[in-house]
């Protein structure tokens, strides 16, 4: 058995080792806030954070990260409580049809974990493996920036 | 399933990687996956055969990290490239590894790709080898003996990159009076394969140039340096003069001319601009 840690859970699945973190999560464990498209390492869509980074789950071998902290975007709110970066998105109307905002707000999680107020470029960045097929950048962008001040006041 | 099955091995200890490396059938090795993972995808869409054992090495924390002994820097094989965009343990030339290191990809990419994965992914127009040439780095790999085996960088890409045993970091000299810069052309911002790369490193000496090496890469065959340009430059003086006429000094041969017209052009344009940001010291 491999024991994975998603969003503080361990889950003792019986893998066979080359089985992608995508599969596991959609297909074993019905996580399917993370996004299946490209699959080829291009889009981002299925973008997770381990050990608070963020990284391609179509790259990942399940296996391979056993035992590491794993976090997917099930894991970001708390009960009805939605984590800053996903009120924040709401709030700018940053979500079209969706489909890459998962892969997003991990991405930017990644980037305001590390660093609360990030600049426009060092947000372009830290999202530059993400692409949104409806366009709407500018506001993620907004998004981004306006969830770093709220946390950086709620961290006080 | 995106992957055709095969038997998974993830070894903590280093010796223990080379033992299974050296004793099992039909074996790749992963480091950081961006490469082998979405090559196997690929065999299995083409209907290829595919490995039968895959060894991780993310477990092995000997091959991690980045270190200092007096002046050899070393860079262990899974060091990611974030790490090398953002380590200041890369001392003087943390500068130039965050400039080549922002070339390479996007962000979960960079996360995850390393620079071991790099240099043995046989890729030609990866960012890392004409800079390591450059650098005159040396690549460290471990044989079956576990002794260990030290190669100048520039010696593996003259062997087309190809070994049978695991590299377990890259070395390098630091030297302060090293001046060094790095251009790549790229088609646009958003393709991130440079069809060209140009790494010059120097030492200026009484306004002239001294010790040079310059690398290029062509995209289309490994790093190379090119020595007719690099006798040119230790003989000039260091002026806007040589940059301007560095140009007529060039090993065509390196050039990938006969392919693309433009390429030896471009070439000759970025040579020219790498050599005056070197001089007016605009370099990362």
């Amino acid at each position: 058995m491999t024991t994975l840690i998603i969003n503080d859970k361990e889950y003792h699945l019986p893998l066979q080792g080359h089985e992608t973190l995508l599969e596991v999560l959609r297909d074993q464990l019905g996580l399917t806030g993370t996004k299946t498209a490209c699959q080829d390492a291009e889009c981002g869509s299925c973008t997770v954070l381990i050990n608070k980074k963020a990284v391609l789950s179509c790259l990942t071998l399940a296996c391979a990260v056993a035992g590491e902290e794993i976090t997917t975007i099930e894991g970001l709110a708390q009960g009805d409580q939605l984590h800053p970066l996903q009120q924040a998105f709401l709030d700018h109307g940053a979500v079209q049809c969706g489909f890459c905002t998962p892969g997003m707000i991990l991405a930017a999680k990644a980037l305001l974990d590390k660093n609360p107020k990030p600049t426009e470029e060092e947000i372009r960045q830290a999202l530059d493996g993400n692409l949104c097929r409806c366009g709407g950048y500018l506001k993620i962008f907004d998004a981004v920036k306006q969830a770093g001040e709220n946390l950086a006041k709620t961290k006080g | 399933m995106l992957l055709n099955p095969f038997k998974f091995h993830s070894p903590q200890k280093l010796e223990e990687a080379v033992s299974l490396y050296n004793s099992l059938p039909g074996v790749r090795i992963l480091a950081g996956g961006t490469f082998l993972i979405n090559n196997l995808k690929l065999l299995k869409k083409k209907g290829l055969k595919t490995p039968e054992n895959i060894i991780s090495l993310r477990r092995i924390d000997e091959l991690k990290g980045i270190s200092c002994h007096k002046k050899e820097l070393s860079i262990k094989a899974l060091t990611s490239v974030s790490e090398l965009y953002s380590s200041l343990s890369l001392l003087e030339y943390s500068q130039i590894f965050k400039a080549v290191s922002r070339n390479l990809a996007t962000t979960p990419i960079r996360n995850m790709a390393t620079i071991g994965g790099n240099l043995m992914c046989r890729y030609c127009w990866t960012e890392f080898p004409a800079l390591l040439i450059a650098l005159k780095a040396n690549l460290h790999f471990i044989a079956t003996d576990l002794k260990e085996e030290a190669v100048p960088v520039e010696e593996f890409f003259k062997n087309s990159a190809k070994s049978e045993k695991i590299l377990t970091r890259v070395t390098l000299t630091l030297d302060p009076q090293n001046c060094i810069c790095y251009q790549s052309v790229r088609k646009s911002s958003s393709v991130d394969i440079p069809l060209l790369a140009v790494c010059i490193k120097t030492k200026f000496s009484k306004k002239r140039f001294s010790e040079t090496i310059v690398a290029v890469n062509n995209g289309t065959s490994f790093a190379r340096r090119d020595s007719v340009l690099e006798n040119f430059l230790n003989q000039s003086e260091c002026s806007i003069k040589t940059a301007d006429e560095s140009s007529q000094h060039l090993d065509t041969s390196l050039y990938d001319a006969s392919r693309d017209d433009y390429k030896e052009h471009m070439f000759r344009v970025t040579i020219k601009n790498t050599l005056r940001e070197l001089m007016t010291g605009r370099h990362p």
